[in-house]
């Protein structure tokens, strides 16, 4: 490994600062209380929190999974402040009156909240810690009939929308991390896109952990009527602490007939340091419903930071011709986990999924893909087509592939494959040859691996991830 | 995974089991593991589909029926199994419900096989015993290999001497008799350095009844030894049949194996292959044909435990009417073994609307510098392909059967007995109606 390449990969993570901002933090320790408080402070109505006191009572007689292939010191749930808020927390009437301190922090992430918003032309909901701080380009949105809002926001002035969809994909009782979250959800971005409408620009929320001992615990709903469509865009940083945070989010989306949601995520919490201390635990349930004929949903991943990363994106393919889609990129470096990959569901006829995943492990971490394809008897002629390629970066990394297939229908054709791959010397020696050194070689190679994952994203990302990779990367290999 | 409760079904087994006048071994080894997997036992349970390794195999259902270790009452003629035996002069051994019956065997007349009954071991026989049954197949953490080492009230153990090619295959017949017996057949065979020996292991029923197998093979391929490994299983279709194997392959050597899964009610076969020293390779294959409601399961493990490894794995299923078939393949590449080289396929086709099939193959990575791939497809025949034939003169039916034939006629062709090849295809082409 060159010196260029080592200093490279032992970059310090660019968003590990701290913002002072004064918070409301709820005490630490989850209870009944604490879920009505959680309640009262955001105003909710009767309903809603009977909904989070029957998943807090599910939740307590579940037991914590362990069948995954990640391995964590047992969370003490006592010990997390399930509520966390920047203070001077009054009715924001325009950009300006946010807390400049806030906005300076986002100013460093490069998250354009302002007039710089209007060039990326990209509409942004902000969550720091647990709230939702910014929404721009509401009004613009709203012309066209599209909700945008976060969600503590649309429980107060859609509520009708919100009891209708929230828990109807990840039912409260789903998993013990679902539950949890259902219990204590602070906020989140809630999306619904009339029928008809074509969202004329891509929304995007970014999420910020700020606080030490908090956990954030956000809940996103997408709702799209007939004929609508909408590219759904998710970012993440966080400090650096030495402890681990929690992060057990959920998303749920819905898809009626003709519709087409488009979901990325560049995923870059913090990781740990090079010795795997601190970092996010990232455990999400993320789950979408093509519940109507001709829909189509389409997940895509750049998972790079997170200790953990244990979450699968899954399509539940209901609908007549409806369509799934899971493109991921999984980057796991020093004592990096990750187990992630999908789940695609055929319950109507003529379903179609496709699954690209692709693992990149390097250091001594762990990445495994483990993946779902059901077809069940009523999807007839369900076509799914799976490939997950894994590359090893280092003697001391794992790559794991488990892809479970369960056919019930002999219509169905489901193809998988897998490979595993490193970059070969000879590779490096071709590059070398033509003037091209090992670090950007590296980079170019990765950059091919990726490929088919990356073109799925929206132009601003693609560019984020192709630079977020190589920096996670470069000096693996040397 | 097993957790320390006593199963009342096992607890009945055995009780059964002291209560038989139960034959001692002559040599304390086998008695001192009979007596460590007995009390392994009382901490193991069945599994159940919530055991992730048995998920999609619900053996509830052998719960029903005490299986009671056979007594064997009459023997059958030889006369009257000749039509089990291979064509070709080989090195046959018969057992009856887990006994090994040496009038119906006929063992070579040289000294290139060492065969010797684990109730009356001698000679080279004893020290391979000692040193290797019980140590390759573990029954820790598996109640049924637990179980035919504690129930097994015979077996054999084969021994290959040091560079030495049998000529003729070793065929093991496993005979089951009929209704609601046990057999816990078990064998040992040994290839030492350099020796080369071909092995078919079959499965046949008597006659029809509910009877339950579950055997052990435990397989040493020594260094720079081969080892070609044909196994069928064709049990009554109301059988139970339970099948661990576990290979050791030193350095250098080769182990092949075609497994074929035909008869029983509900099969499970579980293989597990160590590619222990350098340069070790395997290729397994296998075939599921199965129908009515059979179930079929097979379970590979291959573990790449050394460097320049290489193993290929087929395995196809084919499942009509209400089968179920099941495969779960895993491979394991440990830290250190560099220049692997694996690769595995699984191939399944579904002929009917209720047939089913689950698969789940895997691959574990550690260490960066190997190639590793899988690939599993689960389908019905190519519609392209019909139409070619179609478009030949022949009825639709008769492609879809002579694609079928052809399907499973891939894993057929591997085997290398002659006789017995022929069988088998006389077998998927009555299976597959086409004449």
């Amino acid at each position: 490994m060159s010196a260029a390449l080592q200093n490279l990969v032992n970059q310090p993570y660019k968003h590990g600062f701290v913002t002072n901002i004064e918070s409301d933090i709820a005490p630490k320790g989850l209870n009944e209380d604490i879920i009505r408080l959680i309640s009262s402070k955001k105003n909710e109505p009767e309903w809603l929190l009977t909904f989070r006191l029957e998943a807090y009572r599910r939740w307590l007689n579940m037991v914590e999974p362990v069948w995954q292939n990640v391995k964590y010191p047992k969370i003490d749930f006592q010990n997390i402040s399930y509520y966390s808020a920047p203070k001077p927390k009054k009715k924001l009437a325009s950009m300006d009156e946010v807390d400049p301190e806030l906005l300076r922090t986002f100013e460093k992430l490069g998250i354009p909240m302002h007039e710089r918003a209007a060039l990326a032309g990209v509409a942004v909901d902000v969550i720091f810690d647990s709230v939702s701080v910014a929404t721009t380009y509401k009004e613009k949105l709203a012309e066209v009939g599209i909700i945008f809002c976060s969600i503590s926001e649309a429980v107060q002035r859609y509520p009708e929308l919100i009891r209708q969809y929230l828990g109807t994909v990840v039912p409260p009782g789903d998993n013990y991390y679902a539950a949890l979250n259902s219990a204590v959800f602070t906020d989140g971005s809630f999306c619904f896109i009339p029928k008809g409408v074509k969202c004329p620009m891509d929304l995007s929320t970014y999420f910020r952990i700020n606080t030490e001992e908090s956990g954030q615990f956000e809940r996103t709903l997408i709702v799209a009527e007939e004929g609508a469509s909408v590219s759904y865009l998710e970012g993440c940083t966080a400090p650096r602490f030495d402890t681990n945070q929690l992060h057990a989010a959920v998303v749920e989306l819905i898809a009626l007939d003709d519709a087409d949601i488009k979901y990325s995520t560049v995923q870059n919490w913090y990781a740990g340091d090079e010795n795997g201390i601190g970092g996010i635990y990232n455990f999400v349930t993320k789950r979408g419903l093509a519940k109507g004929r001709n829909s189509r949903i389409s997940w895509t991943q750049v998972e790079t930071g997170s200790a953990i990363t244990w979450k699968y994106p899954s399509c539940i393919l209901r609908g007549e011709n409806s369509v799934g889609e899971f493109y991921s990129v999984a980057v796991t470096n020093h004592h990096q986990q990750a187990d992630t990959g999908t789940k695609m569901i055929h319950i109507g006829p003529n379903t179609r999924s496709t699954i690209v995943s692709k693992g990149i492990s390097a250091g001594q971490s762990n990445s495994s893909y483990r993946g779902l394809v059901r077809i069940t008897p009523t999807a007839r002629n369900a076509r799914n087509y799976s490939q997950c390629d894994s590359m090893l970066i280092g003697s001391q990394c794992g790559a794991h592939t488990f892809p479970y297939i369960q056919v019930q229908n002999n219509s169905a054709q489901v193809e998988h494959e897998a490979s595993t791959s490193k970059i070969g010397e000879d590779q490096l020696f071709y590059f070398a040859q033509r003037g091209i050194d090992a670090e950007e070689a590296v980079s170019m190679i990765i950059n091919g691996f990726c490929k088919e994952v990356f073109q799925q994203l929206p132009l601003e990302f693609a560019v984020e991830a192709t630079k977020l990779l190589s920096f996670k990367l470069e000096g693996s290999v040397g | 995974m097993s957790t320390v409760i006593w199963d009342d079904y096992l607890e009945k087994l055995i009780d059964s089991w002291k209560k038989e006048d139960s034959p001692s071994f002559t040599t304390s080894y086998l008695n001192r593991l009979r007596a460590n997997a007995l009390s392994r036992i009382e901490s193991l349970r069945l599994p159940t589909i919530r055991d992730e390794e048995w998920r999609f195999t619900d053996i509830s259902s052998l719960r029903n029926t005490l299986f009671s270790r056979a007594s064997i009452v009459s023997l059958p003629s030889l006369d009257s199994q000749k039509s089990t035996f291979l064509d070709e002069p080989a090195c046959r051994l018969v057992f009856v419900d887990g006994q090994y019956i040496p009038r119906l065997s006929s063992l070579t007349d040289d000294d290139s096989v060492t065969v010797c009954g684990l109730s009356e071991l001698t000679g080279v026989c004893a020290s391979k015993t000692e040193q290797f049954l019980g140590q390759l197949a573990d029954f820790q953490d598996d109640v049924f290999v637990a179980l035919n080492t504690a129930l097994m009230h015979d077996g054999i153990c084969i021994v290959i001497p040091a560079n030495v090619s049998t000529m003729v295959p070793v065929h093991i017949l496993y005979m089951t008799s009929g209704k609601e017996v046990a057999a816990y057949p078990r064998c040992l065979l040994v290839a030492e350095p350099g020796a080369e020996v071909t092995i078919v292991e079959e499965y046949v029923a008597l006659q029809e009844g509910a009877s339950l197998t579950n055997a052990v093979t435990e397989i040493y391929v020594g260094e720079s030894a081969r080892v070609n490994h044909i196994r069928v299983q064709r049990e009554d279709l109301q059988a139970f049949h339970i099948a661990n194997n576990a290979t050791f392959v030193a350095k250098a050597a080769h182990y092949d194996s075609v497994s074929l899964a035909l008869g029983a009610r509900i099969s499970r076969f579980d293989q597990k292959i160590t590619l222990a020293g350098e340069g070790a390779e395997c290729q397994i294959d296998g075939l599921a044909l199965i129908a009515g409601r059979q179930l079929a399961d097979t379970h590979t493990f291959i573990d790449h435990a050394s460097p320049h490894g290489r193993s290929r794995q087929l395995h196809k299923c084919i499942v009509d009417e209400r089968a179920h078939g099941v495969f779960s393949g895993e491979i394991m590449v440990r830290p250190h073994s560099q220049q692997t080289d694996a690769r595995q396929l699984n191939h399944n086709l579904l002929l009917s609307e209720k047939a089913r099939m689950d698969t789940k193959p895997q691959l574990e990575i550690f260490a960066d510098d190997v190639k590793c791939a899988h690939g599993a497809t689960v389908g019905q025949l190519d519609k392209e392909s019909l139409f070619y034939l179609q478009s030949r003169g022949f009825a639709e039916e008769v492609a879809r059967n002579l694609l079928t034939y052809a399907f499973g006629g891939e894993i057929i062709n591997r085997v290398i007995v002659a006789s017995l090849r022929q069988r088998l295809e006389e077998y998927i082409l009555a299976s597959t109606r086409i004449s």
